[in-house]
């Protein structure tokens, strides 16, 4: 079966996907039908995903009832990044997404990748055209939306504003501009103008670099959420992981420098709480004190520009003392490998481009750049013009200026601050025409909606890097009457009077663009049918010999005499920061039940937008966790629960966005606030980049108290054995010590079937999870399981199977974190089995608690009396309104009221593995089966296998040094063995636990005194 | 016993036929208020049913428990009304066994308690199960499947225990209804001579039916007498063979034995002084019962306080810091309300009965007897919800408030009780009247002391 790009398997991506080597006919075959399927989704319309029996007089060729089928694309609108997915499609429908192990994301994805199945099937996306009258949108054919707004577009002073694009869809949508007189306006809320600015002052290069950080040795970040929302967290998180291979003795330390304490900054080992801007400041003096150590040419260029930034200039302005610049500059200059990672969205203000610039200088003169920062390889990013462009579009369209206005995957009258005026300058232009697939907040004003397909039902193409193209295929069928997006365009151009293109559809104008630039390319060599559809099949592929350049291209005169702002003093304000989470980003996760039941990374707040607050500036005013306060600047306020972290300096207020949808859908809509209507628009100078921190605010407190449901119960693991953490220089020695202690294997053993050749076992490294929550949103999709809503959340029902708590452990400056993953432990003597009446919760052969629904009564003392407290339980029927339902897996049940539910270790894919096995004479080999959690790690902190073969990844990752079994003195032998996260801060040598000065969140923090240490 | 200093009038001693007329008078006088009574348990159970269809149609979701707090209010008040349903067997069968004449007055009453707290109690686990349509998967029966329940399971062993002891309980108390049958038969006529005749077996009361049946008595009595223990050890074990810090202790068999005790005494005296005064039967049930009854609620009452303290010596005894930030927590976080209230009604109460003029005073007994209801309620409440509540992970911990369902199915829960409380009241005799008699004619004779 495993024989190309198409694959039929229960597992997902259990192995390497087949590669199209030697592609047979049977392979040719299958793409060309795919291909087909794909032509015949364009072509016609209406939806019969899912609603339809498959008919076998003549039986679709991929369609194996049962059976999964695999499709390769890419989803570029899943985050920062384009992502490579392996689609597992049932039945005619999309069920799941896996990484595809062959695209840069390596077989990993995130959780809003994983969420984009929940954006196809959204109930809220418009089923098919409507026009706008004065009774509220009406029904409407596509002949008919196609030819009113091609008679917009053919009137001229047309303007389509999409989402920045790589790939064949930059070149078709300057062409479709010249070809109707339109102009193009790629824009990203969340743009990369100011690093691109800053590297094209610097270097003279308008890329993105490659941060190597697998190869540094000291890492510092000056406020980029590298792990969450910047750039391309799923790839920077596997390569931060791969420079902390503690076992081998290798662990980059790692500074944060900014504010807040991101998803990213929570990882750190050193935490330089730098006033909000002021990042440029520490950056500069940090080089400043690396180029007088290291004393060689590059710093000689730059002596003249850093030399007024002393330590002691910027210690008033930025916090940081001089001391601590020092330290850090020496361990900069010292290392092998150094890195320094620009700011992110959350840093950026008015200085953004002076703040990646002085970074690029640190990097300069410390080496990193050219070896750690290098811009060969780069990663493309699609052009898009900086905020204050778009700013200029709304004095256009205010004017009068712009008679159409065509938005297509982008959402300005949302994305763009309300102080901008831009849903005051939609409101002037005459035709506003949709095409995004919701009536969100600028659809909502558009007299047109031409509602496009989604991603996973498109076809398209992406330039993820120099030298890799990943190709968009559709994967199913359209749930709704909708078009491919460039197809619509075409339409129009061609009922508006243009010749210009020559093709029927996009999908043929796309295979040109590639088969001219594989001509290009090879020239003679194998022929472009071959090559396009192996590179289909897999989602892409190699493109070429690559485009060679220079890792290191030399500094620019203009950066090395640049002249920063000189260091002031200290402000006494309020400062605001907002920020991208992993799970709205831009606010476009905000109608996937999932993203909002998603618990934050850093807050662990679901369904609603907060305000973080520090305990010294929530406790005078008498703030407490869920309590409203209102955030006012110059351009507007908000109000919203508090929220009181540690992790964030005292004159720092912090909102995420995303929220505040006021169209969108039934989850987004109401939800929460919109940070942005804080920001009043500034922009920083250089870049036009807009500024999402820095304003000044004050901060009320309303006296109301809101509701804040936050996921977890208590932010410290009161010294019980299960949150770990240790210093580095103890788990080397640990390392060197480690005797592997038989008598554990032994037991693991004997907590299965002595006849069964299997004991499934998991081992999670605490030091690898970065508590991106993509494993959480994975077992989401495989598992069916239900969203319950803000107010069951607040009761303590939720249904995640998987959780990542996220504890605080003292450390003697400060505090570090642990994000720790639970799920069902899968007990060997499990407490959860002998208080079951009837046998439902039971012991499987293979060492699996059993959980059998049909036969549960719903007792629920397994739930309590299991100490990890992983057992969820059915409080009520959930439904999942049309068309959501279609993305359950047919694999695992659908559970109903009254029964209890947990981790499975993914059951369903284990008897698939087996029976595979058995069907072919042989054991489940090591790693055939990977758990959904497993599979889409980032950083691969989860290892899943059978703990029986003691040569199996499982086994030997769980004999290491630092493997630890949650609450192992209740003797319950979990088959998960967690790995101790390791710090290069300095721990306490006693207990660590909160003391009421820390603040902690939890109302009652609780006596630790008495806690004993058990290390 | 210290019986012989009880002064029990000789003056003014009911005569045999008096026992006969005063005893049965309820069964045959309609009283106004009665049927007033009556309709409101009715509508309270209705209400309650009510409750439980909703909550049978949506889902366990109406009732306020939660993740870490899977058991709440239904688990606490089935705990509450095993407990109630002690002090029938210990009166009847214990005090039987230890020949304690006080008894007499009270055992009726407290075994149609038994029988009903019991019948009370029986309806909690099913209304607590998820899906109570499958109720029957815990009843070990031959099923195709060929499954049994499991039989490691306490909730299987309670299942098994309280069954057990229902049915003794309801043999028993009719085995003592016999000869009062009897009577009644001989009362009545018409529908009712004939089913009072049926259910009395044909009782002559022959010396042939008063051998047999005394020695039945004494057999039954000795067969229910470790059901006194057993049943409330089983049900503490539902709690204490759980791993749950707070559940997890061998203190709790006797613990809750003793607690059972002392609140089933309290339910007595809270029903006898109400129903003595309407069926006006102060010449049979004296201050005498009474008292004897309060002297056993203050000994249970120490026996639990000591449990009480002992709970918090074996918790910092232990050295587990998990142990002891679980008690740490339940006397000072966020349930000390319902911690305290446990201790002041079940300890600091009834301490007030050291003194023979509470234990005479039957208001200050009848306040004492509610308040210690009341706590051992939330005795039961702090024992299950704030040991789950706060447990091995902090990141898990979570507080549980009753709903609306839940406390309406726990309020109909007492109009069940009652409402088969009146029904026995209005057709059987509330006192046993061939015991009364046969303790009337020893006085007569006798006179004063045993």
């Amino acid at each position: 079966m495993n024989d190309g790009g198409v694959r039929h398997d229960g597992s997902g991506a259990a192995g390497p996907e087949p590669t199209g080597d030697g592609a047979t006919r049977r392979e040719f075959l299958k793409v060309l039908g795919v291909a087909g399927a794909g032509a015949a989704a364009t072509a016609c319309g209406p939806p019969d995903a899912g609603d339809k029996l498959i008919s076998y007089l003549i039986p679709p060729e991929d369609i194996i009832p049962g059976t999964n089928v695999t499709y390769a694309t890419v989803l570029t609108g899943a985050g920062p990044e384009p992502l490579g997915v392996h689609a597992t499609v049932r039945d005619g429908r999309v069920i799941k997404l896996e990484g595809n192990p062959d695209s840069p994301n390596v077989g990993r994805l995130s959780a809003l990748a994983h969420s984009a199945l929940q954006d196809l099937y959204d109930p809220d996306r418009v089923p098919g055209p409507r026009r706008r009258t004065e009774a509220g949108l009406v029904e409407a054919s596509w002949d008919e939306a196609i030819a009113a707004t091609a008679a917009a577009v053919a009137a001229g002073r047309t303007v389509l504003l999409t989402p920045p694009v790589v790939g064949s869809a930059a070149r078709f949508y300057q062409e479709w501009a010249e070809a109707v007189g339109a102009r193009w306006v790629a824009w990203e809320p969340l743009g990369l103008e100011a690093q691109r600015t800053a590297q094209r002052i610097a270097f003279d290069r308008d890329e993105i670099p490659t941060y190597a950080l697998e190869r540094a040795d000291r890492v510092v970040c000056f406020g980029a959420d590298f792990l969450g929302t910047w750039l391309g967290p799923v790839e920077l998180a596997g390569r931060f992981v791969s420079g902390r291979f503690v076992d081998h003795g290798v662990q980059a330390k790692y500074t944060f420098v900014g504010p807040r304490l991101s998803l990213s900054g929570l990882k750190a080992d050193e935490w330089l709480p730098a006033r909000t801007g002021s990042e440029t400041l520490v950056a500069l003096a940090t080089a400043r004190e690396v180029a007088r150590r290291k004393a060689d040419g590059r710093a000689a260029r730059v002596e003249a520009t850093l030399a007024p930034f002393t330590p002691e200039a910027v210690e008033e302005a930025s916090g940081i003392t001089a001391e601590r610049i020092r330290d850090l500059a020496r361990e900069i200059a010292g290392a092998r490998s150094p890195l320094a990672l620009p700011p992110g969205i959350a840093g950026q203000g008015v200085g953004a481009t002076d703040a990646h610039l002085a970074v690029a200088l640190l990097n300069y003169v410390s080496g990193a750049h050219g070896d750690t920062v290098r811009f060969d390889g780069a990663t493309i990013r699609g052009r898009h013009v900086p905020y204050a462009a778009m700013a200029g579009l709304v004095r256009r369209m205010g004017a009068g200026e712009v008679e159409t206005l065509i938005v297509a995957g982008s959402n300005p009258a949302y994305s763009m601050p309300a102080s901008s005026g831009f849903a005051e300058a939609l409101a002037a232009v005459p035709n506003v025409i949709s095409l995004n697939p919701h009536l969100d907040e600028t659809a909502t004003a558009a007299g047109w909606v031409l509602p496009s397909h989604h991603e996973l039902e498109a076809w398209g193409d992406a330039l993820v890097r120099p030298g890799y193209m990943a190709i968009a295929q559709p994967v199913m069928q359209p749930v709704f009457d909708t078009r491919q997006r460039e197809d619509v365009l075409l339409q129009m151009a061609a009922a508006a009077g243009s010749d210009a293109f020559d093709v029927e559809d996009y999908r043929s104008y796309f295979e040109s663009v590639w088969r001219e630039l594989h001509g290009r390319m090879y020239g003679a060599g194998p022929s472009f049918e071959e090559w396009w559809h192996e590179n289909l099949s897999r989602g892409g592929g190699a493109v070429g010999p690559g485009f060679p350049s220079d890792p290191a291209p030399s500094l620019t005169a203009a950066a090395a005499n640049y002249r920063f702002a000189a260091p002031g003093g200290e402000g006494d304000d309020l400062t605001l920061v907002t920020y991208p989470t992993v799970q709205f980003y831009d606010g476009r996760g905000a109608n996937r039940p999932w993203m909002q039941e998603f618990p934050d990374a850093v807050t662990k707040a679901v369904w609603n937008a907060w305000v973080e607050i520090h305990p010294d500036t929530a406790e005078p005013l008498g703030v407490e966790t869920g309590d409203l306060v209102e955030v006012r600047t110059e351009a507007g306020s908000v109000t919203a629960p508090a929220y009181v972290y540690r992790g964030i300096r005292v004159d720092t207020v912090a909102v995420p966005l995303g929220q505040g949808h006021t169209a969108y859908g039934r989850t987004a809509e109401g939800r929460g606030v919109n940070a942005l209507h804080l920001l009043d628009g500034s922009a920083d100078e250089r870049s036009g980049a807009l500024a999402f921190s820095g304003a000044a605010v004050t901060l009320t407190a309303t006296g109301r108290s809101g509701k804040l449901v936050v996921m977890q119960g208590h932010d410290y693991d009161e010294d019980r054995e299960i949150s770990e953490i240790i210093h580095f220089d103890d788990a080397m020695a640990a390392v060197r010590e480690h005797h592997v202690d038989l008598t554990a294997l032994v037991e693991a053993a004997y907590d299965s079937d002595p006849q069964s050749p299997y004991r499934w076992g998991m081992t999670i490294d605490l030091n690898a999870c970065t508590g991106c929550g993509a494993c959480v949103t994975a077992c989401y999709a495989e598992n069916n399981l239900p969203v319950v809503g803000e107010d069951l959340c607040d009761q303590g029902r939720e249904m995640s199977w998987m959780q990542i708590m996220r504890y605080f452990e003292e450390a003697e400056e400060g505090f570090q974190t642990v994000h720790f993953p639970t799920l069902c432990q899968q007990c060997g003597d499990a407490p959860c089995e002998p208080v079951c009446p009837v046998y439902a919760a039971y012991h499987t052969a293979e060492g699996l608690n059993g959980q059998i629904y049909n036969r549960c009564v719903g007792t629920r003392y397994c739930a309590n009396n299991c100490p990890y407290k992983v057992r969820r339980f059915n409080w009520f029927t959930y439904e999942r309104p049309y068309p959501l339902n279609l993305q359950l897996n047919p694999d695992v049940t659908v559970r109903s009221k009254g029964v209890m539910e947990k981790c499975t270790f993914c059951v369903q894919r284990i008897n698939r593995a087996k029976l595979d096995a058995k069907a072919e004479g042989r054991l489940v080999a090591d790693g055939e089966i990977q758990t959904a959690c497993m599979q889409s790690c980032p950083t691969q902190a989860i290892v899943f296998g059978n703990l029986k073969d003691p040569a199996s990844r499982v086994s030997r990752i769980a004999k290491g040094s630092r493997g630890y079994r949650m609450l192992d003195e209740l003797n319950t032998r979990p088959a998960v063995t967690y790995l101790k996260s390791v710090t290069h801060a300095a721990l306490p040598a006693g207990g660590h636990g909160p003391g009421d000065a820390h603040g902690a969140t939890e109302s009652e923090p609780a006596e630790h005194g008495a806690a004993a240490e058990h290390e | 016993m210290a019986t012989a200093e009880i002064d029990v009038p000789r003056e003014g001693l009911p005569t045999l036929a008096d026992a006969n007329r005063d005893i049965s008078r309820p069964i045959s006088t309609p009283y106004g208020r009665y049927w007033i009574l009556l309709g409101i348990c009715g509508a309270l159970i209705a209400a309650a049913g009510v409750a439980w269809t909703i909550q049978i149609r949506d889902g366990m979701g109406v009732a306020g428990i939660n993740n870490p707090v899977n058991w709440g209010v239904y688990i606490v008040t089935f705990v509450f009304w095993v407990g109630i349903a002690h002090s029938g067997t210990l009166i009847s069968a214990v005090l039987y066994l230890v020949r304690s004449g006080w008894r007499t007055t009270i055992n009726r009453t407290a075994e149609a308690m038994t029988i009903f707290a019991v019948m009370t109690a029986g309806l909690f686990p099913l209304i607590h199960l998820g899906r109570v349509w499958y109720f029957y998967y815990l009843v070990p029966y031959p099923s195709t499947r060929l499954l049994w329940p499991n039989f490691r399971s306490p909730l299987v062993w309670d299942m098994f225990a309280i069954g057990t002891y229902f049915t003794i309980s309801l043999v028993f108390w009719y085995l003592g209804l016999i000869p009062d049958l009897a009577v009644l038969r001989d009362r009545f006529t018409g529908i009712k001579k004939r089913l009072y005749g049926a259910f009395s077996l044909g009782w002559q009361g022959t010396v042939r039916d008063w051998s047999h049946y005394r020695r039945l008595y004494l057999y039954l009595a000795g067969i229910a007498t470790p059901l006194v223990l057993s049943v409330h050890s089983v049900v503490s074990w539902d709690f204490a063979m759980g791993i749950v810090p707070g559940w997890h202790s061998t203190i709790f068999a006797p613990y809750f034995v003793a607690g059972a005790i002392f609140s089933g005494i309290a339910m007595v005296i809270t029903i006898t002084i109400p129903l003595r005064w309407a069926f006006g039967l102060e010449k049979y049930v004296t201050t005498y019962h009474f008292d004897n009854m309060a002297k056993l609620l203050l000994l249970t009452s120490l026996i639990v306080g000591y449990a009480y303290g002992m709970e918090y010596f074996l918790a910092w005894f232990s050295a587990d810091p998990i142990e002891q930030e679980s008690f740490r927590w339940r006397a000072t976080g966020f349930y000390a309300g319902p911690f305290w209230i446990m201790v002041f009604c079940n300890v600091v109460v009834p301490m007030s009965l050291w003194f023979k003029r509470t234990r005479n005073s039957l208001k200050a007994l009848f306040v004492i007897s509610v308040l210690v209801n009341i706590g051992m309620w939330y005795e039961r409440f702090v024992i299950i919800v704030t040991s789950l509540a706060h447990e091995y992970d902090p990141s898990a911990w979570q507080v549980y408030t009753p709903s609306l369902t839940e406390l309406t199915i726990m309020v109909g829960s007492f109009a069940w009780f009652f409402f088969w409380f009146l029904l026995f009241a209005k057709t059987l005799p509330t006192i046993s009247i061939a015991e009364v008699k046969e303790h009337l004619a020893h006085e007569h004779e006798h006179g004063n002391g045993h």
